[in-house]
C-alpha cells in the first residue's frame, strides 16, 4: 500500500515554459530585461564591428563622453515618473555650462565657489519650472517647451557674447582639471559621480517615503492628494531637483570641454526621452526606476556614438532615434494596458493529472463506497443562520463552532443550540480548525494564515509566513490559502496550504490546473518557527494528526488520495500513500472514537471530469474558451463522509446523493455520540446520531484527555 | 486538435463570424427566463417516456410513452385508454383528417391506425433505407403525410451519439395517404424533429435540433416549394411543433444549448474518447433530465450555494416551451430552470382546457391553463 511520494512527481511533466513565462512577467524586474538585452546585444555588436570597441581604454572614454548624457536622462527620468516631463532639460544644461565657464573664466570665481553657484543657477531654473507646474498648474509639455525655447535664445545671446572671451581665456585649476579629465580607481570622475548620484537617487526613489510619494503623484495625481501627499510642493521639487542634475551635467560638459557654442546640448530633451521611455519608464507616469532611465540611456547613448563611429550621417542617427522614440512609446502605451491581460491569458498552466481509477459508488453494491441516504436524516443546527461552515468542532463543554464565509467563527450553544453567537471575527475566510492544550481555537484562514482564538474570544496571530523556496519565481513566503490543521503531541501546528498560485477566490483555477503548487507547512511554538515540511504537493487539504501522533494524514483534493507523512518514529519524514483510489476529492480528515478517521468528500469523480483531468489541452481551452460558471468540475452537489481506518482500507460511508440537505460537504467532527457536518457552501450545520460508538469520546479529550491513544 | 488546427479556428473566427460558430443568445425578449412552466400541474401518474401529445379534437388527447400510444379523456384526462402498444416506442403521432392515427414507431416505421381495423398499416422504407428513427409526422389537409427522421437507419434513443458524432443524416419525406409512393423530399439535415402543416396546407414548417433552426417551406401539390430560415441560432434544441389552435405553434425545445456542450463539441478528441469510455447518461451533452446522479458531469456554476440551486446556473437540463405566432417569431414562453420540475419538453399541443405539455424528462403530461399567445 505504501509507495513514495516521489514517484507521482516524476511521473508528471511539471515544467512549463508558458508557466515560467507568466510568472516572470509578474515579476517587477523582469520589465526592464528586454531593453537591458538590447543594450548588451547593441554593445557586443559594435564590439564586434568597430575595432578596439571592447578594449578598455574605449570603454573609460565612452564611459566619459557618457556620464553628461546619463545626468541628464536622470533628469529627465524623474520628471516622468511624477507624470510630468522636462523639456528644458537641454537647454538648462546649456545655460549651466556657460554659467560655469562664466563663473570661472570672467569672474574667475574658484572652483569650489564656480560648482555650488552653477548648481544654484540649475536649481533656480528648475525652480522655475517647479513653479509654474507644482503651484501654477501648468501644463509640464507646454511650460517646459516655453522654458526650453527661452532658455536656448538666451544662451544663444549669451554665446555670442561671451564666446571669444571663452576662447582666448584659460584658468590654470587643478581641482578644474579633475573634474574635466581626472578618474577614480580607472574610472573617469564623471562617470564615478552619476554612478554615486545613481545609487542615492534610486534608494531616494524606491526607498524613501518621498520617492513613494513621487511614484504615487504620477501614478494618480488626485489619488496622491486625497492620501495627503503634499502634491504641488512635491512637484516643485522634482523640477528644482531635474534643473540640479542638469547643472551638474553642465559642470562636467564645461570642464572637459571648455568651451561653448550654439549646438550644445541641442536636441539632448528628445535624446533624454527617447532613452527613458525606451527603458521602461512609462510615459503615463508613476512607473519606473533610475535604472530603466540608465540602460535606456547607454543604449541611445551607444546607437548614436556607435552610428556616428560607423560613419553614418546626422540626421540618419536623428531619424533612427527618432523611430525608436515612436517604437518605444507606442509599446509602452501596449504594454502597460495589456500587462496584465497577457499574465493572465499565460497564468494557468493545466498539467497532466495522475489520476488512479475511481471505486465504484453504485448504490446497492458491495462497495464501502455506494451510495446510501444515511445523511438524508440529519438535524440541522442554525439552519440559515451560518454561511458556509466550512469545518465544525465542539469544545468540552459541547458548544459546536462552525468557520464561516463572513471570516466569522460562529457558536451555537445551549441544549437545542439555539444561541447562535460570532465567537470571534478574523476577518479573511476561516477554515479548518482545532483545540490546543490550552483550549485556544487555532484556525486556518485562506488569505491571512493562522490564527488562534483564546477561550475568551480574544484573536492573536499564529503565524502568516514560512520560509521562501529559493529557486521559485512566486513568492511564496506568504501563506496564501491556509486550509486545515491539526496540532501533534508536542504542540507542533501543522497545516496545509493547499496553493500558492492562486487564492481563495480563484482556487477552483489550481484543481483545474492539477499542479502541485500548494505545500504543508509547519509551525512550531517552542521555537516561534513556521518550516514547509512537503513542498509541492497537490492540492493538500485535510490535515489530520494520527491517533499514535507519530504521522499526519493528507488528502490531496486534486490527487483523490489520501497520504501519510511521518513526524516521528523511524520513517520519520517519509511521506507514502495511505490511500490511492478514493471515488471523489476528499477534504477535512478528523479523529473517530474507535481509532479510525473520518473523511469527508467534497466532490464526487465524474468519468467526464476524470477524463478532462488526463487532458490538460482540453482543460486551458475550456478556461479560455468557456465562461467561469461553465466550467467543468467535479459533481459538488451532494454530501459524502467515509470512514477508515488506520491501514487505509475505506469501511462504510454516509451518503446525501443529490445535496438535498447537505450537498460541498467539507467537513465532520464527532463529539459524544455524535457526528456533525460542515459545508463549504451550505446554510447550516448537520448532525446524525451515530450507533455504537463510545459516547463519552470528544475532540478535546481525544488529543489532550484521557482518550488520547498517543503510547509513553 | 493541433495548435495549427485551432489557430486557423480562431482566424476563421474572426474572418467569418457567422460561420456556423454562432454564440449562444441569452434568452431575452419573448424567451425571458421565467419560472411559469413549473406552475403547471401533472396530469394523473407519471407517464415514464412520454414523448408527443395532440389533440383528438373531441375533448380527449393521444400521448404517446415508452411503446403505447393512449388515449386520455373525461374531465381532467383522467380516463386512460390504451390505443396500440409496439415492440419499438412510440414516438411522433399525428391525426389523420380521415380519422386515422398516425405514430411513429422506432426502429420500424410509421404506422396507420384505423380506428376500425385491428392490424395497423405500414410504411418501412423510403429510397431502399427502412425507417428506424421517424421523429414526428403530420398529415397535410389534402391527406398527404410528412415525417421526419432524425437520423437515417438510427434509433431516437441514440440521439446524444448523433450529435456528438456531428452527423446531419435525416430526411423529410412525404407519402400519399395511404402511406404508398414514400419520396424523400430533404436529405442530410441536421436531426430534424418537428414537422408541422399549416392549417390552409400551404407552408410546412421544420425543426432541425443541431442546427437549432426553424424553417417553413412553400408547399404545392407536387411537393415542397422553395424555404426560407424562420429562425437560426435558437438559444436550445427545437423539439417537436403542434399547432396552438390559433394559428399560432407551440414549440418545444427539449435542452439548452451550454457553452460547455458547444465547446466540447470543439474537441474532437476529448469528444471521441468520451463516447468511447463512459455511458451516454455522464457525457457532457444535452440532458432530458439532471440532477439525481452524481456521476454526470457538473458545471462549477451549478454549485449549490446555501442549500439552493441558482435558476440562473448552467443547466444539465432545461424545460423550455415556446409559443410562437404565425410568423414563427417567438411570442411567450414558459420555463422551467436549472433547479426546476419539468425538464425536457418534447411536445405541446392546446385543448380547451389549456396547453397540454409533455415533459419527457420528468416523465409527466402536464397541464398549462395561464395565458400563453
Amino acid at each position: 500500500m505504501s509507495m513514495a511520494v516521489d514517484s507521482f512527481a516524476a511521473s508528471v511533466r511539471r515544467f512549463s515554459p508558458r508557466l515560467v513565462l507568466s510568472e516572470l512577467l509578474l515579476k517587477q524586474w523582469f520589465e526592464p530585461v528586454v531593453p537591458f538585452t538590447v543594450m548588451i546585444g547593441l554593445w557586443a555588436y559594435f564590439a564586434l564591428t568597430i575595432p578596439d570597441y571592447a578594449s578598455v581604454q574605449n570603454s573609460v572614454s565612452l564611459l566619459r563622453l557618457f556620464a553628461e548624457f546619463g545626468f541628464v536622462a536622470l533628469a529627465m527620468g524623474f520628471c516622468l515618473v511624477t507624470g510630468g516631463i522636462d523639456l528644458s532639460v537641454g537647454a538648462i544644461f546649456a545655460l549651466c555650462n556657460f554659467a560655469a565657464l562664466y563663473f570661472l573664466l570672467v569672474k574667475e570665481w574658484p572652483v569650489g565657489a564656480v560648482v555650488p553657484a552653477t548648481l544654484a543657477i540649475g536649481a533656480l531654473l528648475g525652480s522655475i519650472n517647479g513653479f509654474l507646474i507644482g503651484f501654477l498648474k501648468t501644463r509640464p509639455f507646454l511650460t517646459t517647451l516655453v522654458t526650453l525655447i527661452i532658455l536656448r535664445a538666451s544662451v544663444n545671446l549669451l554665446n555670442t557674447g561671451y564666446a571669444q572671451v571663452f576662447a582666448t581665456n584659460s584658468v590654470d585649476s587643478d581641482a578644474w582639471d579633475y573634474i574635466g579629465g581626472g578618474s577614480v580607481l580607472g574610472i573617469p570622475i564623471n562617470a564615478a559621480t552619476l554612478f554615486v548620484v545613481l545609487l542615492v537617487c534610486h534608494i531616494f526613489l524606491s526607498r524613501s517615503r518621498y520617492g513613494w510619494h513621487l511614484t504615487a503623484i504620477g501614478a494618480s495625481r488626485k489619488a496622491a492628494r486625497h492620501a495627503g501627499i503634499r502634491v504641488r510642493l512635491m512637484l516643485f521639487f522634482t523640477y528644482v531637483l531635474s534643473g540640479t542634475l542638469c547643472a551638474a551635467s553642465g559642470i562636467f560638459y564645461a570642464a572637459r570641454q571648455a568651451s561653448t557654442d550654439s549646438t550644445t546640448g541641442v536636441g539632448w530633451e528628445f535624446q533624454a526621452l527617447t532613452a527613458v521611455v525606451l527603458g521602461g519608464v512609462s510615459l503615463a507616469g508613476g512607473k519606473g526606476t533610475v535604472w530603466r532611465a540608465m540602460i535606456g540611456a547607454l543604449i541611445i547613448f551607444l546607437l548614436i556614438n556607435g552610428l556616428v563611429r560607423m560613419g553614418i550621417p546626422g540626421y540618419v542617427t536623428s531619424a533612427v532615434t527618432g523611430l525608436i522614440l515612436l517604437a518605444a512609446v507606442g509599446i509602452d502605451v501596449k504594454w502597460s494596458k495589456n500587462r496584465g491581460k497577457a499574465i493572465q491569458k499565460i497564468y494557468v498552466n493545466p498539467a497532466f493529472v495522475p489520476l488512479a481509477s475511481a471505486p465504484s459508488v453504485q448504490r446497492g453494491s458491495a462497495s464501502p463506497y455506494a451510495q446510501n441516504d444515511r445523511l438524508l436524516k440529519a438535524e440541522a443546527i442554525g439552519l440559515d443562520q451560518v454561511e458556509g461552515p466550512e469545518d465544525v468542532i465542539l469544545d468540552r463543554q459541547g458548544r459546536v463552532y462552525g468557520s464561516t464565509r463572513d471570516g466569522n467563527v460562529i457558536r451555537f450553544s445551549g441544549p437545542d443550540f439555539e444561541t447562535r453567537e460570532i465567537f470571534a471575527h478574523i476577518g479573511g475566510r476561516p477554515l479548518g480548525m482545532q483545540f490546543d492544550r490550552e483550549e485556544n481555537l487555532i484556525v486556518a484562514v485562506a488569505g491571512m494564515g493562522v490564527y488562534g482564538i483564546k477561550p475568551d474570544g480574544t484573536i492573536f496571530k499564529v503565524t502568516d509566513e514560512t520560509n521562501r523556496t529559493w529557486y521559485k519565481l512566486n513568492d511564496d513566503s506568504r501563506l496564501r490559502m491556509a486550509d486545515d490543521l491539526d496540532i501533534a503531541p508536542d504542540g507542533k501546528i501543522y497545516f496545509s496550504d493547499c496553493t500558492t498560485r492562486y487564492e481563495m477566490t480563484t482556487n477552483t483555477l489550481d484543481i483545474l490546473e492539477g499542479r502541485p503548487n500548494g505545500r504543508v507547512v509547519c509551525y512550531d511554538p517552542a521555537t516561534k518557527t513556521t518550516r514547509t515540511v512537503i513542498n509541492h504537493f497537490y492540492f493538500p487539504n485535510g490535515i489530520c494528526v494520527s491517533h499514535d501522533g507519530k504521522s499526519i494524514l493528507i488528502a490531496s483534493t486534486s490527487l483523490c488520495k489520501i497520504f501519510r507523512h511521518w513526524i516521528a518514529g523511524p520513517n520519520k519524514g517519509r511521506t507514502e500513500v495511505l490511500i490511492d483510489e478514493l471515488p471523489g476529492n476528499p477534504d477535512n480528515i478528523n479523529r473517530a472514537s474507535d481509532g479510525t478517521y473520518w473523511l469527508a468528500l467534497v466532490g464526487v469523480r465524474t468519468p467526464t471530469f476524470d477524463l478532462s483531468c488526463r487532458k490538460p489541452g482540453f482543460r486551458l481551452r475550456m478556461v479560455k474558451q468557456v465562461p467561469t460558471d461553465e466550467w467543468l468540475a467535479p459533481a459538488l452537489n451532494h454530501g459524502c463522509v467515509l470512514k477508515f481506518n488506520e491501514q487505509g482500507e475505506a469501511l462504510e460511508s454516509w451518503w446525501d446523493p443529490t445535496g438535498l440537505s447537505h450537498s460541498v460537504l467539507t467537513s465532520m467532527r464527532e463529539h459524544k455520540g455524535y457526528l456533525y457536518l460542515g459545508g463549504l457552501e451550505n446554510n447550516r450545520i448537520g448532525r446524525i446520531k451515530l450507533d455504537g460508538v463510545d459516547d463519552d469520546w470528544n475532540g478535546y479529550d481525544a488529543y489532550w484527555g484521557g482518550k488520547s491513544r498517543v503510547k509513553g | 486538435m493541433g495548435f495549427f488546427d485551432h489557430f486557423l479556428r480562431d482566424v476563421r473566427s474572426v474572418i467569418d463570424r457567422d460561420g456556423g460558430q454562432n454564440a449562444i443568445p441569452p434568452l431575452d425578449g419573448a424567451l425571458s427566463p421565467n419560472d411559469r412552466l413549473d406552475t403547471a400541474v401533472p396530469i394523473g401518474d407519471a407517464l415514464p417516456g412520454i414523448d408527443d401529445v395532440i389533440s383528438a379534437g373531441d375533448d380527449a388527447i393521444y400521448v404517446s410513452a415508452g411503446r403505447s400510444v393512449l388515449k386520455l379523456s373525461g374531465a381532467e384526462f383522467a380516463t386512460r385508454t390504451l390505443v396500440a402498444e409496439f415492440e419499438g416506442d412510440a414516438g411522433g403521432l399525428a391525426l389523420h383528417p380521415d380519422g386515422r392515427l398516425l405514430v411513429c414507431v422506432a426502429g420500424r416505421g410509421l404506422a396507420a391506425i384505423d380506428p376500425a381495423k385491428p392490424n395497423p398499416r405500414w410504411l418501412e422504407t423510403a429510397d431502399g433505407r427502412s425507417f428506424a428513427g421517424l421523429l414526428s409526422v403530420v398529415a397535410a389537409p389534402d391527406g398527404r403525410i410528412f415525417a421526419v427522421e432524425g437520423s437515417t437507419g438510427r434509433r431516437p434513443n441514440e440521439w446524444r451519439h448523433d450529435l456528438m458524432e456531428k452527423r446531419t443524416n435525416g430526411r423529410l419525406v412525404m407519402c400519399n395517404a395511404d402511406l404508398g409512393n414514400p419520396q424523400v423530399l430533404l436529405r442530410d439535415l441536421p436531426y430534424p424533429y418537428g414537422v408541422s402543416v399549416s392549417a390552409d396546407g400551404k407552408q410546412l414548417w421544420l425543426t432541425e435540433s443541431w442546427a437549432h433552426r426553424l424553417s417553413r417551406f412553400a408547399l404545392s401539390a407536387n411537393g415542397l416549394g422553395p424555404g426560407e430560415v424562420v429562425a437560426a441560432n435558437m438559444p436550445g434544441y427545437p423539439a417537436r411543433l403542434h399547432p396552438d389552435s390559433q394559428g399560432g405553434l407551440l414549440l418545444g425545445l427539449f435542452a439548452r444549448r451550454t457553452h460547455l456542450i458547444e465547446f466540447v463539441l470543439k474537441e474532437d478528441d476529448f469528444r471521441e474518447e468520451m463516447m468511447a469510455t463512459m455511458p451516454p447518461d455522464h457525457w457532457v451533452a444535452p440532458a432530458l433530465a439532471g440532477g439525481s446522479d452524481c456521476l454526470e458531469p457538473m458545471q462549477i456554476g451549478a454549485v449549490k450555494a446555501l442549500g439552493i440551486q441558482k435558476p440562473w446556473a448552467p443547466p444539465r437540463s432545461y424545460g423550455l416551451l415556446v409559443h410562437l405566432d404565425g410568423e414563427g417569431e417567438a411570442t411567450d414562453s414558459l420555463h422551467s430552470r436549472a433547479g426546476g420540475r419539468f425538464h425536457g419538453i418534447t411536445s405541446a399541443c392546446a385543448t380547451r382546457d389549456g396547453v397540454i405539455i409533455a415533459a419527457r424528462g420528468a416523465g409527466r403530461l402536464l397541464r398549462y391553463s395561464g395565458d400563453l399567445r
